[in-house]
C-alpha cells in the first residue's frame, strides 16, 4: 500500500496548532516540568561530582593502584614494593592514561598509635609527599593552626583538630607514633607537631596524622614502597573508563591491584546511589505529570473530534493510520516541549546558578555525609549523556501517553461518528 | 437475486442490519435486495428511521451488514478485513456528508488532495486534477481558503470535490443539500447532475429533499427498512 506518511504528521502537527491554548497550556506546563528535572538532574549530577572529588581526594583517587589484599587488610604487608611502586608510575606515563590523569600521589599509610604526654589513640598514618598532596586531597587548606608540610620537613606532622584535643598538642608540641614496621617489629617514631587542620569529618579529625613520605619510609624500613598510588583523573563519569585502561596496562602482573573510587569507597557509591533513587523518585512523579498532562490534553482532543475521526475513517484511513495521527499529535506536543523545556532548563541553571546554589542557609559548613565533607555550594553539571537520556525518557513517555487516546480513536465507529455533534 | 452478467457499483443481496439498543432489537435494513448500475443517479428517499443512512453505510463499508452481502465494483465487502474495506473506501468510493465534513485545519485544495495524497497519486497528477475540477464546479480560486473561511454551499462543493477527484466507482452522498439553503442546493445539485453526465460518476443518495428526488433517474423508496418502490425514471434536469 503506498501511503504518503507525510501527510499524517502534517495533519497532526496542525490539530496540535488549532488547539492553540490548549496545546500552549499543556506545553507550558511540560516543558516547566522539563526545565525543572534538567535543573535537578544537573544539580544532582554537580552534587555527586562533588562528593565523588571531596572524596576521593581525601581517599584513595578515582584509581587505587595497590598491593594485592591492602584495601581489606590495611597491612604494611600487602605493601607495593618499589617495583610495582615503579611500574605503577610507569602505566600512568603511558599514552592514552597521562593525558587524562590529573594528578597522583604516592602515600604510605599504616594504622598506629598517636601517643601524647598523657594519652594515645589509634590513628592512621600517612606518609605523603606534601608538594604534591598539598593539590591532591587539599589538606593543606585546611589548616587552623600553624602550617602544612612542606618539602624538606622531616620529623614533622600535621594533625587533625580533635585528635590535637584528646592528646592536648599545640603547634610544636612533640608525640611518639608507633606502628609495625617492615621486619614485623613495633617501631616508634618522634615528631613534631607543625600544623593543625580541621576538614569536619570525625574520623579524619580525630584520627588522621601525615608525615613526610621519605620519614614513613625511613622509620617502617619500607623504602621507595607504597600502600596506595592515587590517581585523580578529569572527572568521576570518567573513571571507569580509566580504570580499564590502567588495568589493561598494568596487565598480568599479580603483586599489584587497579581498584575503581566504586570499590575503594563502596560507602561513598551506595550514598550516591541511595541519593539517585531519590531523584529518580521525584522524575517519576515528574513524569507522571507529564504523562497525564499529554493524556488528558490528547484525549480529549480526540473526543472534541469523534466526528473528524469518523471522516478520516470514512476516507479511507485505517485504524493504524488513524492512530498515527493521534500519536503525531502527542508526540510533537511532546518532542517541542521536551526539547524548549531543555532549552529553558539549562539557560536558567546557566544564567542564575552556574556560580553554584549556596545551601550554606540550611546545612553547616562542616556537614558530612557517608565519609564525606559536603560542600555547600553545589555547582550544577550539565551532562549530554543527561540531556538525551532526558529527552529520550520524555519522547517515550509522549508516545506512551499517547497509545491510550490513539487506542480509542481506532474505536470509533465510523457510521456512528458521523452523527456526533462537536 | 444477483446477476453475474453486468458489472454494476454496487449491489447487495438480502441485507439485514440490526441494531440493539437496550436488549431492543431494531431491524433497520430488512432484506433488502438491489444494484445500482455505473453511471446512475440515484436517490434513495423515504422518512426519518426508515434505514437509508444505514444502507448508504452498507453500501460504503462504514457498517457491515448483520446478514447478507454487500458488492461494490464487485468486491464483496463482507469478505474484507477492516484494512482491506478501509483501502476500498480510499480507493473506489467517495462520500459527500450532511455536515460537510471538512477537516478544519487543511485548506480547501488539501481537502481535496486528502485522499490522492494516501492513495500515492503524484504531486503533478493531484494539482492537475484539483485545478481542473476546483474550475469546473465554480470554487476556482478558493484553493488556499481553509473551510471556517468558506461559506456552507462553497464547503459542500469541497467536499464533492474530495469524493469525485479520487474517481472512485461509487459516490454515496447523505442528505448533502440538508444544510443549505435553496439556492446553494440547486447550484450544488446542478453541479452534482453535470458531474454524474460529464464524468459518469455514479452517485447514490440518501435523502428527503424534493428537489433532489426531482433529479434523480431512479427513486428507491424505503420505508421500514424495505424497498417500498423502485422507479426509473426521467430526471427534470436530464
Amino acid at each position: 500500500m503506498t501511503v504518503t506518511w507525510t501527510v499524517l504528521p502534517k495533519l497532526a502537527l496542525r490539530n496540535v496548532r488549532r488547539q492553540a491554548r490548549r496545546s500552549l497550556l499543556t506545553g507550558s506546563a511540560m516543558a516547566i516540568g522539563v526545565a525543572v528535572l534538567a535543573f535537578s538532574r544537573a544539580l544532582g549530577d554537580g552534587a555527586h561530582e562533588d562528593w565523588i572529588d571531596a572524596g576521593v581526594r581525601m581517599g584513595s583517587g578515582h584509581i587505587a593502584i595497590q598491593g594485592p589484599g591492602y584495601h581489606a587488610s590495611k597491612s604494611i604487608d600487602d605493601r607495593l614494593g618499589p617495583d610495582g611502586v615503579a611500574q605503577a608510575l610507569g602505566v600512568l606515563g603511558q599514552p592514552g592514561v597521562a593525558e587524562r590523569v590529573q594528578a597522583y600521589a604516592t602515600r604510605f599509610e599504616v594504622q598506629g598509635l598517636a601517643l601524647g604526654a598523657t594519652t594515645a589513640r589509634p590513628v592512621m598514618i600517612s606518609g605523603v609527599d606534601p608538594t604534591v598532596e598539598e593539590h591532591f586531597s587539599r589538606l593543606g587548606d585546611r589548616v587552623v593552626e600553624g602550617r602544612y608540610l612542606e618539602p624538606g620537613d622531616r620529623l614533622h606532622a600535621y594533625v587533625g583538630e580533635r585528635l590535637a584535643e584528646r592528646l592536648q598538642l599545640r603547634v610544636g608540641s612533640r608525640l611518639v607514633l608507633n606502628a609495625q614496621g617492615a621486619d614485623g617489629e613495633i617501631a616508634g617514631q618522634f615528631v613534631r607537631v607543625v600544623g593543625i587542620f580541621k576538614t569536619g569529618l570525625p574520623e579524619a579529625d580525630a584520627g588522621v596524622v601525615q608525615i613526610p613520605l621519605g620519614t614513613a619510609h625511613e622509620w617502617l624500613g619500607v623504602d621507595g614502597a607504597a600502600t596506595t598510588v592515587a590517581v585523580l583523573v578529569e572527572s568521576g563519569w570518567v573513571a571507569g573508563e580509566m580504570v580499564n585502561r590502567v588495568r589493561d596496562a598494568v596487565g598480568e602482573r599479580d603483586d599489584i591491584a587497579v581498584m575503581s573510587w566504586q570499590e575503594a569507597m563502596p560507602e561513598l557509591e551506595a550514598a550516591i546511589k541511595v541519593d539517585d533513587w531519590g531523584d529518580y523518585v521525584f522524575h517519576i512523579i515528574l513524569f507522571a505529570i507529564i504523562a497525564l498532562a499529554i493524556v488528558n490534553t490528547v484525549l480529549m482532543s480526540v473526543l472534541y473530534r469523534t466526528r473528524e475521526f469518523g471522516v478520516l475513517r470514512a476516507l479511507g484511513l485505517t485504524k493504524g493510520q488513524t492512530a498515527s495521527v493521534v500519536m503525531s499529535e502527542g508526540i510533537i506536543l511532546t518532542v517541542v516541549s521536551g526539547v524548549l523545556g531543555m532549552i529553558v532548563g539549562v539557560a536558567v541553571t546557566w544564567i542564575f546558578f552556574r556560580n553554584g546554589l549556596d545551601y550554606s542557609a540550611l546545612m553547616d559548613s562542616d556537614f558530612n555525609f557517608s565519609g564525606v565533607v559536603l560542600d555547600t555550594v553545589i555547582v550544577p553539571t550539565f551532562r549530554m549523556q543527561q540531556v538525551v537520556l532526558s529527552l529520550g525518557s520524555i519522547f517515550i513517555i509522549g508516545v506512551a501517553a499517547s497509545m491510550y487516546p490513539a487506542y480509542r480513536a481506532t474505536r470509533i465507529d465510523v457510521a456512528e461518528a458521523m452523527k456526533f455533534e462537536a | 437475486m444477483t446477476s453475474m452478467t453486468k458489472s454494476t457499483a454496487v449491489r447487495t443481496d438480502e441485507v439485514w442490519k440490526v441494531f440493539k439498543h437496550d436488549g431492543l432489537a431494531v431491524e433497520a435494513v430488512q432484506g433488502i435486495t438491489m444494484s445500482v448500475d455505473p453511471g446512475d443517479f440515484v436517490v434513495v428517499a423515504g422518512p426519518s428511521g426508515c434505514g437509508k443512512t444505514t444502507l448508504l453505510n452498507m453500501f460504503g463499508g462504514l457498517t457491515r451488514p448483520t446478514s447478507g452481502r454487500v458488492w461494490v465494483d464487485e468486491r464483496d465487502l463482507t469478505a474484507l478485513s477492516e484494512k482491506e474495506l478501509a483501502r476500498l473506501r480510499l480507493e473506489r468510493v467517495g462520500f459527500v456528508f450532511q455536515a460537510y465534513n471538512l477537516l478544519p485545519v487543511l485548506t480547501a485544495s488539501e481537502n481535496a488532495e486528502f485522499s490522492m495524497l494516501l492513495q500515492g497519486i503524484e504531486p503533478d497528477e493531484r494539482r492537475r486534477r484539483i485545478g481542473e475540477l476546483f474550475k469546473t464546479i465554480g470554487i476556482g480560486g478558493l484553493e488556499d481558503r481553509f473551510p471556517a473561511k468558506l461559506s456552507g454551499g462553497q464547503q459542500q462543493r469541497v467536499a464533492v470535490a474530495r469524493a469525485v477527484v479520487g474517481e472512485p466507482a461509487l459516490v454515496l452522498a447523505d442528505e448533502p443539500t440538508a444544510n443549505l439553503d435553496r439556492a446553494a442546493s440547486d447550484a450544488l445539485l446542478d453541479l452534482m447532475v453535470d458531474l454524474n453526465r460529464d464524468r459518469g460518476t455514479t452517485f447514490v443518495f440518501a435523502t428527503h429533499d424534493p428537489a433532489l428526488m426531482e433529479r434523480a433517474k431512479r427513486l428507491v423508496r424505503l420505508v421500514d427498512g424495505q424497498i417500498e418502490t423502485d422507479e426509473r425514471r426521467a430526471p427534470a434536469h436530464q
